[in-house]
């Protein structure tokens, strides 16, 4: 396919890429690839990136960093010119168990590195849907998180060190391999939710986490959302679960469970604390909560964890204050799943045509009405030119915005055009 | 740039920024920075801005909007503002302003945009890398009058302060709902959540609750020009780039904080806090890895070694033995069923590893007393020596008994007693330098002991503070952790702030065009 691959806008590109990369990485994009962009290159180090991004530059040619590119397919209207595939630098740089750090280039998938982090019994603690499809340079851009982040926290609290491409093929790092650094400015910050517009990170170095002993996971049946969401806020006032689900009819049948709302609580321990989270979490989700342990208990999280939307669906993140979260999910009159204790869901609905506008425009505004905020996560390429995909911040925080991304992106080249405001 | 010079300064950086050739050459030889195109298009205030007595008219206009309160002019009054916690290196400020308002502080940063003159932001002055020294700015802005707690919301488990308000103060503030602030430096009965955020400060519980990176969601911001703007937010997620997390942690030099929306952590039920004792600090060691490699998180685990235990006996009567070589301090805390399963696992980690006695604090005072013995322990070197230097280094935990090697190496080689109290989970080391300063050579040697020191932190894969911030004290040392395109970088991420670079001149990186000279890690105070 490469060899006959010639993106019409571009003609030289291809040839100019080939020499960077080699001519059997050059390549087509494949399938969701296509909304994300026109040419897929597959560098091998940090060096031909380097060299590629400043050919970008000089030539005006728009990229942008992509793992499976869900992320990018899902947001942007039109692609950018040149994906830069990070597949083929994927190593474990290094791994150091007692230290609890680990140093990955960002090709890697969350799965792949979760499996050999195992062996030592340590995970990266963060858990995204499909781990095997979600690459470390994904995961840092797009900041994504899953059920753990309310006992691990977010890819902000765990990355320790980055090293990224920037403007003028500059490979810049910050951070270090340390748990606790603050020398220098915080880049890890900077690039964690850039989306590609910034650089393409190439390395990052994390806290690695220790897997929880004696997992266990308590279900339980609502027959409305709120009883849910307080049983939740129960349970949470008095321990410090795993995670804490709250489900939506939909969401629950979709992981197999009845038309109910559900409650899907996580607690680990060794034995005389998970004995006592059990007994909190029964009594807060009443008598016919359903206790799993062992491999149940593992099966059952995974699929709380790979949640699929359904295909055809509009999908948006809201984010509010934690004790607004129930107000504000059941005001969006949409399919859920939300994250308790942590103030975030997911909301879908089918994509149904003249009402989906409306539909978001309810759920931004009922995501504004606790100073909080909604990211459409995917919609259908045919609205997607009338939907803005992030909220706007405030007019001084987005004119630092604006600054920030003239100031490390001044040629315009990296994933423009998609971020908020235009950015 | 005019500087206070110190007799004992022994070390000396320049650094010119050569326009034309795009470099930065360090005399020395120690590193020659390229400059790429951003440099070249910024405007740089003229050295005469930032050193030149304050214009008459704009004193009035600052006395105007302090309504002729909180504003300190007369040399006398401002030599207690010469330097933070970090006393080496001096410099006064020509005008101290200590707005009670917000909008006295932006007022105050308008008249200064206007007249061009670069201020110094400051919290309580305890700082420990000389990061609210008065270098090239002639006002200082002390933020320690705003001290309000907003809103308490303890249903969503947040804060909002104003940047003024004392750490403790915060827990205080929610403690009789069962809250607490999580990090706790050593000052924290004195230290400011302003110069927390711009520090990004420990204590020794960070090893499990992070630093305050992780605990602040929001913040207001004056940037230099005085505009107000709100970063983050109260939500866990956001829309567009991080700039909170850019902005903790950059010691004050992309504006001033006003407001800070903090996250509170749930006190645990119950607290295990055992003191193991050790023959020596290599077998200390050797246990924190045991029990890190456990699973098992404590709260913290903090180690002292002998100089240190014999300097805190004598001042709090703990019950440390004389002739142990190390002690730990490792709190477990979480639900009070499990926990003592939970202690009784680690001690006998310890055990395994060489601890000769465990001894768990059997109530709260007993407990209070430990901490109060770790967290008042540099004080209590006080006693043993004129003067100390107190330092900040990282190495991964791991290679703690090979950087305290290098440190009793260092010691012997250069004749100098050093003390080692620390956060022992993190790999954090604080060595405390025992010196008299009226001996010139002894202050020499205990230069160059801290920077062998550090430099071995970094060789070992560390890093050169965990805590204690770069300010004017580690920017010489920069280069030993980051490429010029590195600084590079962090520099134009600075000036989206502070295009001007008024906010803080002269800290964190090498700044082109200026003069900085630096003389040696060194302070008394409390890390």
């Amino acid at each position: 396919m490469s060899e006959s691959f010639v993106p019409s806008a571009y003609p030289d590109l291809s040839q100019a890429a080939s020499q960077i990369v080699g001519k059997d990485r050059v390549r087509a994009p494949r399938e969701s690839e296509s909304r994300a962009a026109t040419l897929i290159v597959e560098p091998a180090s940090v060096g031909q990136i380097s060299t590629l991004v400043r050919m970008c530059e000089n030539d005006h040619v728009t990229l942008a960093p992509m793992g499976a590119a869900r992320t990018l397919s899902m947001i942007r209207r039109r692609p950018v010119v040149l994906g830069i595939s990070l597949a083929r630098t994927n190593r474990i740089i290094a791994h150091e168990p007692a230290d609890m750090t680990v140093t990955v280039e960002a090709g890697i998938t969350l799965g792949e590195l979760n499996r050999s982090l195992a062996s030592d019994r340590q995970r990266l603690a963060l858990d995204p849907a499909f781990p095997d499809t979600v690459t470390i340079g994904s995961l840092i851009g797009a900041s994504q998180a899953g059920p753990i982040r309310l006992s691990e926290g977010r890819v902000r609290d765990l990355l320790i060190g980055i090293q990224y491409v920037g403007h003028g093929g500059r490979v810049v790092r910050g951070g270090g391999r340390v748990v606790k650094n603050v020398a220098g400015y915080d880049l890890m910050k900077v690039m964690t939710g850039s989306f590609g517009t910034l650089g393409i990170v190439t390395e990052a170095t994390f806290k690695a986490s220790p897997i929880p002993e004696n997992y266990e996971i308590a279900i339980a049946r609502f027959s409305n959302p709120q009883d849910g969401f307080v049983a939740a806020d129960a349970i949470i006032a008095r321990i410090s679960p795993v995670h804490i689900e709250v489900l939506s009819m939909d969401a629950g049948v979709a992981l197999g469970h009845s038309e109910d709302f559900h409650v899907i609580a996580g607690i680990a321990g060794n034995a005389p604390e998970l004995e006592y989270q059990r007994s909190v979490a029964s009594n807060a989700l009443g008598s016919a909560t359903t206790i799993l342990s062992g491999d149940e208990a593992q099966t059952a999280y995974v699929r709380l964890r790979d949640f699929a939307f359904p295909e055809n669906s509009i999908v948006g993140q809201i984010a509010v204050p934690p004790n607004e979260l129930s107000r504000c999910v059941r005001g969006c009159n949409a399919e859920f799943r939300a994250h308790g204790g942590s103030g975030v869901a997911q909301l879908w609905m089918e994509h149904g045509g003249a009402t989906d506008v409306q539909a978001v425009a309810r759920w931004r505004s009922m995501a504004r009405s606790a100073n909080g905020n909604l990211r459409l996560l995917a919609a259908p390429a045919s609205i997607r030119d009338s939907l803005a995909a992030f909220d706007q911040p405030g007019p001084g925080a987005f004119e630092l915005m604006k600054r920030l991304k003239a100031a490390f992106d001044p040629a315009s080249i990296f994933n423009p055009g998609s971020f908020v405001g235009g950015i | 740039m005019r500087r206070r010079s110190l007799s004992e300064r022994t070390v000396k950086i320049q650094m010119r920024h050569y326009r034309d050739s795009g470099v930065f050459l360090k005399p020395e030889g120690a590193c020659a920075i390229a400059v790429g195109t951003m440099l070249q298009s910024r405007e740089v205030d003229s050295e005469q801005n930032r050193s030149a007595p304050l214009d008459a008219g704009l004193i009035r206009d600052i006395d105007r909007i302090m309504r002729g309160e909180g504003i300190v002019s007369s040399p006398s009054e401002l030599r207690v503002y010469e330097c933070d916690g970090w006393t080496i290196e001096k410099s006064v400020p020509q005008l101290l302003v200590m707005p009670r308002t917000t909008e006295q502080l932006v007022a105050i940063l308008r008249a200064l945009y206007v007249g061009k003159i670069p201020f110094v932001p400051r919290g309580a002055g305890t700082g420990l890398s000389g990061g609210a020294l008065a270098i090239g700015a002639p006002v200082m802005i002390c933020t320690s009058r705003m001290n309000r707690i907003l809103a308490v919301d303890i249903a969503n488990r947040r804060v909002e302060v104003q940047s003024g308000v004392v750490n403790l103060h915060v827990s205080n503030a929610v403690k009789s709902a069962g809250f607490f602030y999580a990090p706790d430096p050593s000052s924290q009965m004195a230290c400011t959540i302003g110069g927390n955020i711009a520090e990004n400060s420990g204590g020794p519980h960070t090893l499990k609750y992070g630093v305050t990176t992780n605990h602040v969601l929001g913040l207001q911001l004056a940037l230099p020009h005085g505009e107000l703007v709100d970063i983050g937010g109260p939500t866990e997620e956001l829309c567009g780039y991080d700039l909170t997390g850019a902005v903790v942690g950059a010691e004050g030099t992309c504006g001033i904080v006003t407001k800070a929306t903090l996250r509170l952590v749930r006190e645990p039920q119950s607290h295990r806090t055992m003191l193991a004792i050790f023959a020596d600090v290599e077998s200390a060691t050797r246990a924190v890895s045991t029990i890190i490699a456990s699973g098992v998180i404590p709260g913290a685990i903090e180690m002292m070694d002998q100089l240190i235990m014999r300097a805190v006996e004598a001042a709090f009567h703990v019950g440390f033995p004389d002739d142990a070589g190390a002690v730990l301090i490792v709190e477990l805390d979480g639900l009070a069923t499990g926990l003592d399963e939970r202690a009784a696992a680690v001690s006998a980690m310890m055990r395994a590893d060489g601890a000769r006695e465990v001894k768990v604090a059997r109530d709260e005072a007993e407990r209070a007393l430990l901490w109060k013995a770790r967290k008042r322990a540099f004080g209590a070197v006080g006693r043993l020596a004129p003067n100390y230097a107190t330092h900040d280094g990282v190495v991964p935990r791991t290679r703690l008994p090979e950087i305290l090697r290098l440190i009793v190496r260092t010691s012997e080689k250069h004749r100098l007693a050093i003390g080692n109290v620390f956060h022992a989970g993190d790999g954090n080391i604080h060595p405390i330098i025992l010196y008299d300063e009226r001996d010139p050579d002894q202050v020499r040697r205990t230069i160059e002991a801290g920077r062998e020191i550090l430099r071995g932190c970094v060789e070992m894969g560390g890093s050169l503070t965990g805590e204690h911030g770069i300010g004017l004290e580690k920017m010489g040392e920069m280069p030993l952790l980051f490429t010029p395109d590195d600084l590079m970088v962090m520099s134009e991420l600075r000036r989206v702030f502070d295009p001007l670079e008024r906010s803080n001149p002269n800290k964190v990186i090498p700044r082109p065009g200026g003069c900085v000279e630096v003389s040696a890690p060194h302070r008394q105070a409390a890390a």
